[in-house]
């Protein structure tokens, strides 16, 4: 009973709030109402006994939401990113496509044959999924993804704490940018020119 | 899913965070005074909080120039709801735990990694710029400590072999995780005062921002906008004491006992940063977090992960 009501309140959350995306007004609320539909759809993966892929799903996407609402922001034309904005384009065409995916999503709901057999009881759901997704290429994309994760530290760790010309905290600036010292004469110190070359 | 149990759990965890909440702000308010040098009565510090809220939440509540008024409502909820999330994932004693799930410390993680959303929503959605400038810049505070709380977390579920709290919590009968992995305590505590945004890492509320993210915040919502911080302290330093301090595990006492003592021994060093440490410039943090702090989690996760296979022999 509760299982069921939680299943349908959180489902009618995620179809809700997929469609707040479309129609909110700056990228930030479109952001976080996205981030509210994988939210309910990660719980709803908790409910199917998915345990480990819900709270990854909504672990992850937490990151990657703000991510992309800052990346979106800094992107776009007002940087507060609070003036109203449009979220849909070319509505013709975006019509169509939604209609045509909803139908062939629904008919496949109605006229897929799911398996009917019960998961027999102590099954470790995650390791299931993960044997069936990967199988033999586990021991690859293993490897894969620590070697993404040292590259990306790598990259950042370089490009943060020590940039081409000069600390990252200390504002970087093009040696030809720079006023030679000779040049520079009553420029006090630390009035270093960021833009304009030579003067 | 038993109807009884969830209101119950739902209670307790209430009462446990009021609880939590409350020591908290005493701890601070004692600290506070005790670092001035002010004379205190018991009595007085023990109301001092209580006053606080209700002198705060009775005062007439500001508002901005067109906010984003549900989204500023929600952050402090969101908050609150986050950290008491992670406070449920706990155990007090063994199998006195709200949120008994196989993956507590993945939900431990998923409520800690929203956090990042309050906070920027909070800075954000005022419509007004020290506010947004605070909310901005914890998004960078959030992707520096995030990563080494992951990674430390992950190093000390290695030894019991599973991503619930309660085995972790076992597998460390006979040495607890901050002997066995000796990084990854300090890691966690600066990861968790960085999540909680406090002392010397409340970048996005300090006083170069004259308040930064809650600056436009008052009322209620200030009143809970702190207590859902405090909270995360505490849930931060219940989860260390589980699974760095060995839990529930020790002599004489009863297990829930031992779980409140070593919080409290986590909770009171991460509250006398605020009273002991100076603020640390974003940059200066961020730099160090990557260049340092990361590359450190990383050892300790392979450490533990060498030591897990080798014990697997």
């Amino acid at each position: 009973m509760i299982l069921n009501i939680t299943f349908w309140a959180f489902s009618a959350l995620a179809v809700f709030s997929g469609w707040r995306v479309f129609r909110a007004d700056s990228m930030v609320r479109a952001a976080y109402w996205l981030l509210v539909s994988f939210a309910a759809v990660g719980i709803i993966l908790v409910l199917l006994k998915a345990e480990f892929l819900g709270l990854i799903l909504i672990l992850m996407m937490g990151g990657e939401m703000t991510i992309m609402a800052v990346f979106m922001v800094a992107f776009m034309m007002n940087p507060a990113g609070l003036n109203p904005m449009t979220m849909v384009h070319r509505h013709r065409i975006a019509i169509v496509a939604g209609v045509v995916s909803f139908l062939a999503i629904a008919a496949l709901g109605l006229f897929a044959r799911f398996p009917v057999a019960r998961a027999p009881v102590g099954v470790d759901p995650t390791r299931r999924l993960g044997v069936e997704l990967l199988g033999d290429s586990m021991l690859v994309f293993q490897s894969a993804g620590v070697t993404l994760l040292a590259a990306m530290i790598a990259a950042i760790a370089i490009s943060s704490a020590r940039g081409r010309y000069g600390d990252a905290d200390e504002g970087s600036v093009e040696p030809t940018q720079l006023v030679p010292a000779a040049d520079a004469g009553e420029t006090a110190e630390g009035t270093q020119p960021i833009v304009g070359g030579r003067q | 899913m038993n109807a009884l149990g969830v209101v119950i759990a739902v209670v307790t965890v209430a009462f446990v965070a009021a609880a939590g909440v409350y020591v908290t702000a005493w701890i601070d308010l004692v600290l506070a005074r005790a670092v001035a040098g002010l004379e205190m009565r018991p009595l007085d510090a023990l109301i001092a909080p209580l006053r606080w809220a209700a002198a705060t939440a009775l005062k007439a509540r500001s508002t901005t120039e067109r906010p984003d008024a549900e989204a500023w409502a929600l952050a402090p909820a969101l908050l609150a709801a986050l950290a008491a999330v992670g406070l449920a994932a706990v155990p007090l004693a063994p199998g006195l735990l709200a949120a008994d799930v196989a993956n507590g410390i993945v939900l431990f993680g998923a409520a800690m990694a929203l956090v990042v959303v309050a906070v920027f929503l909070q800075g954000w959605s005022p419509n007004s710029p020290l506010p947004m400038i605070g909310g901005y810049r914890f998004i960078a505070q959030g992707l520096s400590y995030e990563i080494p709380l992951a990674v430390v977390l992950i190093a000390a579920a290695l030894p019991a072999r599973s991503l619930a709290i309660a085995p972790i919590v076992t597998s460390q009968e006979h040495l607890w995780n901050v002997v066995r992995q000796p990084l990854g305590l300090p890691l966690y505590l600066m990861a968790g005062l960085g999540l909680a945004f406090w002392g010397p890492l409340a970048l996005p509320e300090g006083q170069d921002l004259a308040g930064g993210s809650s600056l436009e915040t008052s009322g209620v919502s200030l009143v809970l906008w702190r207590a859902a911080q405090l909270l995360v302290l505490v849930a931060v330093a219940a989860m260390g004491a589980a699974v760095f301090l060995g839990g529930w595990l020790g002599p004489l006492l009863p297990g829930a006992a031992w779980m409140i003592l070593k919080t409290v021994f986590l909770l009171v060093p991460l509250i006398a940063t605020r009273h002991f440490v100076a603020r640390v410039p974003t940059e200066r943090y961020v730099i160090v977090s990557w260049a340092i702090l990361i590359p450190l989690s990383l050892l300790d996760v392979f450490a533990a992960g060498i030591q897990a296979l080798v014990a697997a022999r």
